[in-house]
Order: structure tokens, then C-alpha cells, then sequence
């Protein structure tokens, strides 16, 4: 079975290179973690959990991403690859990506609700697969540069970033062109799944307008994998479906801009996704850098984007960011973690970075005075829900973000005390989908991708108080994240 | 962090002693010795022992020759078992792991003509599970492993994949069969590699390297990343065993595969 042997002759020695040290659980974790993701693998991306998610979500694939590039940079790679291959003629990535080979009745809205194919064609959906036509927050650039910076070699021989740029730029454009409704300069979203935080209290009041498609007109099934508890109830569901199918009816279009009738009963600037577009646009000039392309245009974007985010969604007397209710021309009281993510944008006032690092820590947040995991909605809200879907729960993705907000901010002890939350509730949960914000108790599906993927991108930085050996601990050279 | 092992014949230096000074100053761990017929690997006790006695880590020997324990052939069959026995005495004598072979290699490929086996797959099954059970029960006798390696389809028309090899192995019922898993065949049969990895992670026993060109580590396509990893999830914990061709300097090779794989696997 083997050759022959070669002629061998001494040459110099050369000292293996070392994988980082982890203490025995946090190895264990990372197997376990792994594991996850190799068993939600599909070929071409990674289902967020076979039961519930049977196919391909759109921020879902970003955050995998994140985590996935530790465990085969090349699937990190064709994860994105794979979604941005979905992406329709006028930029926009759809939320999901249907996988032909999964039973219809698996997930509901299915392939047949939003008929992309066919509703869609006007706004450029590609033919020869089926997707939703409703949009999730811009993670992907960001993503995309994390991914080629963990083996640049790699992605350069792939031509990765030269292949991906060109669609996350036309990503960017549909957001900020197609999508700013109130013609404020922030993009605009037109369904309650679209920030991704799809039953947060903060569509209570935008949602009453709508009228619930009745409730014969679709089967849910989320209910077949899900606790009825902790997730949304059918009278929303049934506007959640009515926005849907009103939105399909007008071919996905998002009609001109500033916002007018007739046009969509629903329409918010929400400050998470905005915070997440202009992160992605700074990765974007950091993708345009190393493919020898001019940054300005993205650095140009993301400094108007920091200043409508700023004009139109900052509340001092809240002490936060808050959503914009486009129909009703106000902003909407509801007090939501997505108002504390703009944290991630890196020149915001100082002013505003203190404020905010005050509210996170306050009595509605509490985070590392009343629980150690960011809530994903207000804990002293009248909403608030410990076990209901985006009503009060804590998410993976959201706490990876703060960390990485409180990190840049130079907020260590604070960070590292989350770091260690977000570990230890992904490992005493199974990967939980999301976790109880004060006890940390596993809520939703189990082995979720993306608490698997975050922990992993978790543990393969360095520990509490490691940060002087941060390139010598990350893989494949990634010394920043 | 994974063990590595190299096979004997890629590495420089005329005794073993030699090897193992090249072997450990590369960054390996061990070396996979190399069991040919004839009982030429009992017959070498005497220098093994003494490699042994001077330190020499040598956990697995990797059967060397051109009659397996699936030959359609009786005698050759009933010799190649012999010879496998032999082979797990001798490595149960080092304090070594095991001994790894396959069913069968090119003796017949049902995608080269003729196409049709001369015997069919239920006496295919028969004669393999006869062989795995005798062969067991004897390295279960001496405190070893017999490591069942699946080939390519040009290489055996038996045992091609993980899951083939596992459920001979659960008919069988002796925890002293495992798999041998190889890196470039599981490339041409695998669907997943890394899926398969885990899909059979009870059954995995050892472990040998090459890239998707036959040659060392890093010289080809895997995406060593995700087998690395899917092996560590699966909680593997023997060696990395190179069996492979050499491209370019031979020595800058070998040399090279330590800290190729030590990097890849995270």
C-alpha cells in the first residue's frame, strides 16, 4: 500500500508548531462544540439544527461562520459562499435558503408560501432555487473578513474575498438604497423576523395595525420542535404570516423611498441592524484594503450611517438606542439589547459609549450586577418574558457581539466575565438555542449552531488576562477578531 | 494535541535506533513498523527488542504484504491470517497498540474489469467475518487490536468506507477489532470525511495520514482543518500515523508533517 522508500538525507530541525492550551472542560467543550457543527454540516452550510431550522439562515450562516473558521476555515468559507450564491438580482440576501431535499411541511413559511421563484423574479430571485424574500441582519461582511483573516493563504488561493466582495457590496447597497424607507439614511425593516430578534416586545405596538391572516390559512411548525411557552403566540403569528404575504403580493418590492402608501404595514429602524450594517462596512474597507480596492467609499458609508444612527435612534433620556416606528413617525419606547449594540460601532461619541456602557450595567440590563448574560429585552420591561423567544431570554450571538463591543471599548474585566458566562451556559445547556437570563437554563432547541460556533470563536481566543499572547493562542495566525 | 507516528521506510538512517533519533528531533512521537510475510516481522524480534530497550516508541506495525484475510484464495487466506497473528504477538510483545490491514488489497475492483467479483458479497461477509473473529479473539489473547483498514474502491471491492468496516465490526462483537482509518482513501469514498469520522467514532482505533494525492500531509487538498477536528470530537486519542509518498526533498518532507499537522488540527 505504500511506495518505496525515498532516499532520506539529515536536513536542519524544525520545532512543531503548538495548539493552544485549554484546561480540561473548556477542551471538552470545544470538542463538544465541534461535534455540533460537523453533525449540522450539510455539504455546503450548516442547518442551525436539524429539527427546527432544516435549512439555511441567513445570519445564522455568518455567525457559523465565525465559529466554523476555527474548526475548517475552507467550510467557514464555502458557508458564506453558499448563502451569498442566493442572493437576488437587486442585493438583497434572503433570510433563508431552502434546502430542496427537506420535506415541505418541515418549516413553515415553506418554499410554497413565498414562492421567491416565481413573486420574487421582478426583483431579480434566482431561478433554480427556492428562498424567503424577507432579509436578516448584515453580519456577512464582518464575517467574511473574520473568516479570510483565519487563514489568509487559503482565501487568497480560493480567491475568496475577491469573490465575496462584489456581492456583500451589492448586499450593502440594496440595505441602503432599497431599504431606507424613512429616507433618514438607515436602513429599514419590513417584517419582525427580519432584525432577527423576531418576537421582541418592541414590535408589540407596530404589530397591532397589522391584521392576523386567520388562522386556517397556515399551519405553524415550530410548535412540532418548540415549547408553545417560549414561542410566539398564534395571534402573531398570524400577522407575522400576513406581513409576509402582503409583501410577496407586491413582488418584493420595496416601493420608493422616503416610505409611502401603499406600502408596507410595517416598517422600523431598528438600531441592531444598523449597528451591524456599519461594522459590516468597516470589515468591507478592510476587504476592499487587501484586494487593493479604495476603502473610502465604505469608510465614507459607514461614518453617514454612525451619523443617521445617531440623529435618528439615540434617546439620552433612555439612556440608549431605540427603534423607529416609520408608519407612526415615532420612536418606540421599548427598551431592547438591539439598542445597546451600536456598541460595536467603532467612533461613536464618547459621550454616548459611556451612557451606554451605564445602561448595559443599569437596572434594565443588570449585566454583571443582576445576571451574568445580557437579556435580550428590558428585565424591569412590562414585557418581560425569562422564557419566551427574544422576550427576555438570553442569545448566543447577542452576548458574542457585547463581548466584542465591551472589549473594543476596553472594558477586559467586564468582557472576560461574559466570555466565561457565555462558556459556561453553552456547556451546562447542550448548546441551548437561547438560556434563561438569570439562571442560565437551556431554553429552545438544543446543539444550535451558533452556540456552538460563537463558543468555539470564544475559546480559541485567549483567556481572561492571556490578551499579551493573543497571536501566539489563535489559529492560522488570526490575531484579531 | 495529537500524537503522530511515522512509518519506519520514510525515515532516514539504516537502524531503527537512527530512525528514531530523525523520528523524534522532527517531532514525532513513534514509529509505525512495517510487518512483512513470511514471518520476516517475527523474525526481526531480536532488533525490535532491542529498539525497544533503547526507547524506540513503536505502537503499530502496518501489514507489508500482497495476500490479506478476504483473499478469494484459501491457502493465500489462511496464510495471510497466520501472518496477521503473528504480527499482533510480536507488537503485543513490544507493549505496542495493534496491528492494521485491510480486507483485501488489488486482488479485484468492481470498477475495473471484469467488474464481477468471483465470489459473492454474502461469502465476501463470511470469509471477512471468519477472519475478523479468528484474528479478535487472538489479538484480544495478547492485549492488542487488530485495526480493520478501508481501501479506495481500485484498492478492494470489500471494505470501502467507515460504516462497512463498523458493522463487520458490531457483527463481530470483540472490542479488539477496530478500524484503521485512512485520510486519502476515506477522500475518494467518503461523502462527509469528517461526518464519518463521527458517525463511527466508538469504532476508530488508529488513525493514518495522507493527503488526497497519496503524499505527505499538506502536499495535496484535504481539508485537514475538519478531519482533524471531527477526529478530536470524536474523542480519538491514538496516534497519527504517516504512510504516505514523498513529494519534493524527501527529508524537508518528513520534516514537515509534525508542524503541518500539529497547525492544522488547532
Amino acid at each position: 500500500m505504500t511506495p518505496p522508500p525515498p532516499t532520506a538525507t539529515p536536513a536542519p530541525l524544525r520545532t512543531p508548531a503548538s495548539a493552544p492550551a485549554l484546561p480540561a472542560d473548556r477542551h471538552t467543550l470545544r470538542r463538544a462544540a465541534r461535534r455540533v457543527l460537523l453533525r449540522n454540516w450539510t455539504g455546503a452550510a450548516t442547518v442551525p439544527s436539524h429539527g427546527l431550522y432544516p435549512h439555511q439562515w441567513s445570519w445564522d450562516s455568518a455567525f457559523i461562520a465565525i465559529g466554523l473558521r476555527h474548526l475548517s476555515p475552507l467550510r467557514a468559507q464555502r458557508e458564506l459562499e453558499t448563502l451569498l450564491g442566493a442572493q437576488w438580482g437587486d442585493g438583497r440576501v434572503p433570510h433563508i435558503v431552502f434546502n430542496p431535499a427537506v420535506p415541505l411541511d418541515a418549516y413553515f413559511p415553506s418554499p410554497d408560501f413565498w414562492r421567491s421563484s416565481t413573486a420574487g423574479a421582478a426583483a431579480g430571485a434566482p431561478r433554480g432555487l427556492e428562498t424567503s424574500g424577507i432579509v436578516q441582519p448584515p453580519v456577512h461582511a464582518l464575517a467574511a473578513w473574520l473568516v479570510h483573516r483565519a487563514d489568509p493563504a487559503l482565501s487568497g488561493g480560493r480567491g475568496f474575498l475577491a469573490r465575496v466582495y462584489p456581492r456583500l457590496v451589492a448586499w450593502h447597497r440594496y440595505l441602503t438604497e432599497q431599504r431606507d424607507l424613512g429616507g433618514g439614511g438607515l436602513a429599514a425593516i419590513v417584517h419582525p423576523w427580519e432584525p432577527g430578534m423576531d418576537n421582541s416586545p418592541c414590535w408589540d405596538r407596530p404589530l397591532a395595525r397589522v391584521e392576523p391572516a386567520p388562522p386556517g390559512a397556515f399551519r405553524r411548525a415550530d410548535l412540532d420542535h418548540g415549547a408553545a411557552a417560549d414561542r410566539p403566540t398564534d395571534l402573531d403569528y398570524g400577522r407575522y404570516v400576513r406581513l409576509a404575504t402582503d409583501y410577496r403580493d407586491r413582488g418584493y418590492r420595496d416601493g420608493t423611498t422616503p416610505l409611502r402608501t401603499p406600502g408596507p404595514a410595517f416598517a422600523v429602524e431598528d438600531p441592531g441592524v444598523n449597528a451591524l450594517l456599519i461594522a459590516s462596512e468597516h470589515a468591507l474597507a478592510e476587504i476592499a484594503t487587501a484586494l487593493g480596492t479604495d476603502p473610502a467609499p465604505h469608510r465614507h458609508r459607514a461614518r453617514a450611517l454612525t451619523s443617521a444612527l445617531l440623529e435618528r435612534l439615540w434617546d439620552q433620556d433612555a439612556g440608549q438606542f431605540l427603534c423607529r416606528d416609520l408608519i407612526a413617525g415615532e420612536p418606540l419606547p421599548e427598551r431592547s439589547a438591539a439598542g445597546l449594540l451600536p456598541l460595536l460601532v467603532p467612533d461613536l461619541p464618547r459621550a454616548v459609549v459611556r451612557t451606554l456602557l451605564d445602561t448595559v450595567r443599569g437596572t434594565h440590563f443588570g449585566l454583571g450586577t443582576t445576571v451574568r448574560l445580557l437579556p435580550s429585552y428590558d428585565l424591569r420591561g412590562p414585557a418581560f418574558d425569562r422564557h419566551r423567544y427574544w422576550r427576555g431570554p438570553a442569545w448566543s450571538n447577542v452576548n458574542w457581539l457585547m463581548e466584542r463591543a465591551l472589549r473594543r471599548h476596553g472594558e477586559r474585566a467586564a468582557a472576560d466575565a461574559l466570555r466565561t458566562a457565555i462558556l459556561d451556559a453553552a456547556a451546562a445547556s447542550g448548546f441551548a438555542e437561547y438560556v434563561d437570563p438569570y439562571t442560565a437554563e437551556g431554553r429552545g432547541t438544543r446543539d444550535f449552531s451558533w452556540t456552538a460556533a460563537l463558543a468555539l470563536d470564544l475559546l480559541a481566543a485567549p483567556g481572561p488576562g492571556d490578551d499579551d499572547h493573543r497571536a501566539g493562542t489563535v489559529r492560522h495566525g488570526e490575531g484579531e477578531r | 494535541m495529537f500524537k503522530t507516528a511515522c512509518q519506519e521506510q520514510l525515515l532516514p538512517g539504516d537502524t531503527l535506533q537512527r530512525k528514531w533519533e530523525f523520528a523524534r528531533e522532527a517531532g514525532y512521537d513513534a514509529i509505525e513498523l512495517r510487518g512483512k510475510g513470511d514471518f520476516h516481522f517475527r523474525d526481526r524480534l531480536p532488533e525490535l527488542r532491542r529498539a525497544a530497550a533503547d526507547g524506540v516508541v513503536m505502537p503499530t506495525v502496518c501489514v507489508d504484504m500482497l495476500h490479506f484475510l478476504g483473499d478469494f484464495d484459501d491457502d493465500r487466506r489462511r496464510d495471510a491470517v497466520a501472518q496477521m497473528k503473528s504480527q499482533l504477538s510480536v507488537i503485543a510483545e513490544l507493549g505496542g497498540a495493534g496491528a492494521q490491514t485491510p480486507a483485501s488489497y488489488g486482488m479485484f475492483s468492481r470498477r475495473l474489469p471484469p467488474f464481477e467479483p468471483p465470489r459473492d458479497e454474502r461469502a465476501d461477509r463470511d470469509v471477512l467475518l471468519a477472519g475478523l473473529t479468528e484474528l479478535g479473539e487472538h489479538a484480544r489473547a495478547e492485549g492488542v487490536t487488530l485495526f480493520l483498514e478501508p481501501l479506495n474502491r481500485y484498492e478492494d471491492h470489500m471494505v470501502n468506507r467507515l460504516e462497512q468496516a463498523a458493522d463487520l465490526i458490531r457483527e463481530v462483537g470483540l472490542d479488539s477489532v477496530r478500524i484503521g482509518i485512512d485520510s486519502y482513501h476515506m477522500n475518494i469514498e467518503e461523502a462527509d470525511p469528517a461526518g464519518a469520522i463521527l458517525a463511527a467514532a466508538p469504532f476508530i482505533g488508529h488513525a493514518q495520514v495522507s493527503d488526497s494525492n497519496r503524499c505527505q500531509p499538506g502536499a495535496g487538498h484535504l481539508d485537514w482543518a475538519a478531519w482533524l477536528g471531527a477526529l478530536d470530537a470524536a474523542g480519538y486519542q491514538g496516534h497519527l500515523a504517516v504512510e504516505c509518498r514523498l513529494t519534493g526533498d524527501p527529508v524537508r518532507a518528513v520534516r514537515s508533517i509534525p508542524p503541518f499537522l500539529a497547525r492544522a488540527a488547532g
